[in-house]
């Protein structure tokens, strides 16, 4: 298929002081004492990360994602014809809808049970449904289908991100793109696109959703207890990142527009 | 929902802009508060709040459980949030699950801490009776009766007060060192409880934006109105607890910052008089 383009590129946050969250009698299992985390990632960079559009042919677009261990594929269907039981809408609807599968975590339906699919799902249209020009598709519906292949960490930020990526690979109108990027705080430091391991030992948590064009989060959640301003400065990094991920986002979907084969 | 003519969403959103809202408060003024704590007698703690038409209840019932693997030194909270249908007829099936679900989540992140139990609102290690074995779980319950806007805020302040109200009984434990033979035995004399230390217990606060400016504590009317909130929860050392956002447009990172600024110096002040009406309330409850 011509439409499929790579963009492999794990990306640094280099132009942060360095010394912002780290000090070194922080000695947490989850960082080596030089400053290395489980993966040997220091903490302000990101995972490896490997998008790809055009991933199911049946669908109207769809992207794949791939952030470390965390395996995501959306598909968009759509527009198309409002569900008959829904009230009459002038302006288009986005339908979201994550799944986790059974053999995402170790144990075995460990997120595909619970109500973790349907939080994901309301999180992942508020997160979305401010980026999409709903009045583009009257009295229809955009169905949004995320399937967490593989759960590493950071779940929902790698379906944010991906989402907003299918929704343009199947050509809805979009304000922007909506990248996604969660940190963990762990002691004293900040570890950026925290993997399962550190969301387990996180002592707080912070996940955002940002149009990196318009300059505008449309989705924040922040849980432990955080000073306001170390609150600012991780805010900083998360959106320092997600406008790198907007910049691979963008050369994916420029590649796969031009055809360059992978 | 809230339907509103044009010439009234104009008149609310103008008044804001004067400050000056539709029930004569300013910008960053709560609505009258009442407390009561005490109010179930089945829970170990419970508390009502009325926020002018908002009407919320939340009860704490603790119970013998076992620490998550993974962390033995802490014990267990869980919150969930119910919105009766009898408050208003969208909370009656699907629509009411959803609600539940949203509120439940965020009350969550900002009560229960990190996933290492740190920086919960109560100290989970002081909920330990047996180390790797034995611990209080609490299970916070929030009743939506009756909805005026703002129902997250008095939640949270709900629950503040219902775990300053909460008596967990006197365990004492016996038996030998190891963890096998440690023995506990619950004392069954109801005067014998222990208070929860809630010091570092937050309060949440929403800012919601209407036009350029941010306004505190929304009636259901200006809810209808609002393009994007946030809801920050400030404990009284001043730490953000927890933060939601909510609505659907995007907010510039800027003027996210000032919301939470604002939703900071608001808590502060807000947490002050909360704890000041808490006392109150319990002094009413001995006194009866």
């Amino acid at each position: 298929m011509a439409r499929r383009a790579r963009a492999t590129q794990s990306y640094s946050i280099s132009g942060r002081r360095a010394g912002d969250f780290s000090t070194k009698d922080a000695i947490q299992p989850l960082l080596s004492p030089d400053g290395f985390r489980l993966d040997g990632r220091r903490p302000h960079i990101c995972r490896p990360a490997y998008l790809r559009t055009g991933a199911v042919t049946a669908a109207a677009g769809s992207a794949y994602a791939e952030f470390g261990d965390t395996k995501v594929i959306v598909s968009i269907y759509g527009p198309r014809e409002s569900k008959k039981a829904e009230a009459f809408s002038d302006i288009g609807r986005l339908n979201c809808s994550v799944k986790f599968t059974t053999f995402a975590t170790h144990i075995r339906g460990q997120l595909s049970q619970g109500i973790e699919d349907k939080e994901c799902s309301s999180m992942l249209y508020k997160a979305l449904v401010g980026a999409v020009a709903l009045h583009t598709f009257p009295k229809t519906t955009v169905d949004v289908f995320a399937l967490v292949l593989q759960s590493g960490g950071g779940d929902l930020p790698v379906v944010i991100s991906c989402a907003s990526l299918a929704l343009a690979d199947a050509g809805i109108v979009m304000y922007d793109l909506v990248c996604a990027m969660s940190a963990s705080s762990v002691g004293r430091q900040l570890l950026l696109d925290s993997t399962y391991e550190e969301e387990k030992g996180e002592d707080g948590g912070l996940m955002i959703a940002h149009m990196t064009s318009r300059n505008e989060v449309t989705q924040l959640t922040v849980t432990g207890q955080w000073s306001s301003t170390r609150l600012s400065e991780a805010l900083e990094v998360c959106l320092d990142a997600c406008v790198k991920l907007g910049e691979v986002m963008r050369t994916c979907l420029k590649e796969a527009a031009l055809g360059v084969p992978q | 929902m809230v339907g509103l003519s044009a010439a009234e969403r104009v008149y609310i959103e103008d008044g804001i802009a004067q400050d000056l809202r539709l029930d004569g408060r300013g910008r960053q003024h709560f609505r009258s508060l009442s407390i009561q704590t005490g109010v179930i007698p089945q829970a170990n703690g419970s508390a009502r709040v009325r926020l002018a038409g908002t009407d919320v209840i939340a009860s704490v019932k603790a119970e013998l459980g076992s620490p998550q693997p993974g962390r033995p030194g802490c014990g267990n909270m869980f919150i969930s949030v119910e919105c009766s249908p009898t408050a208003a007829p969208e909370f009656e099936g699907k629509g009411g699950e959803d609600t539940n679900l949203e509120l439940a989540k965020a009350l969550q992140r900002n009560f229960l801490g990190g996933a290492s139990g740190a920086g919960a609102a109560i100290d989970l290690t002081t909920l330990i009776v047996i180390e790797g074995k034995v611990c209080w779980e609490l299970y916070i319950d929030g009743l939506v009766l009756s909805s005026d806007g703002n129902i997250l805020d008095a939640l949270s302040i709900a629950v503040k007060a219902a775990l300053s109200n909460t008596g967990i009984p006197k365990v004492q434990v016996m038996g030998g060192l190891s963890l096998e033979e440690a023995d506990f035995e619950l004392s069954d004399n109801p005067e014998e409880f222990s208070h929860l230390d809630t010091a570092q217990v937050p309060v949440t606060v929403t800012i919601s934006k209407v036009g350029r400016y941010h306004i505190v504590d929304a009636t259901a009317e200006e809810e209808s109105q609002v393009s994007s909130a946030v809801s920050v929860a400030v404990n009284s050392k001043g730490l953000i607890c927890g933060l939601t956002k909510s609505g659907t447009a995007g907010l510039d990172p800027s003027i996210l910052m000032d919301m939470i600024s604002v939703g900071k110096r608001v808590g502060l002040k807000t947490i002050s008089s909360v704890e000041t009406d808490i006392a109150a309330a319990e002094r009413t409850l001995e006194a009866e």
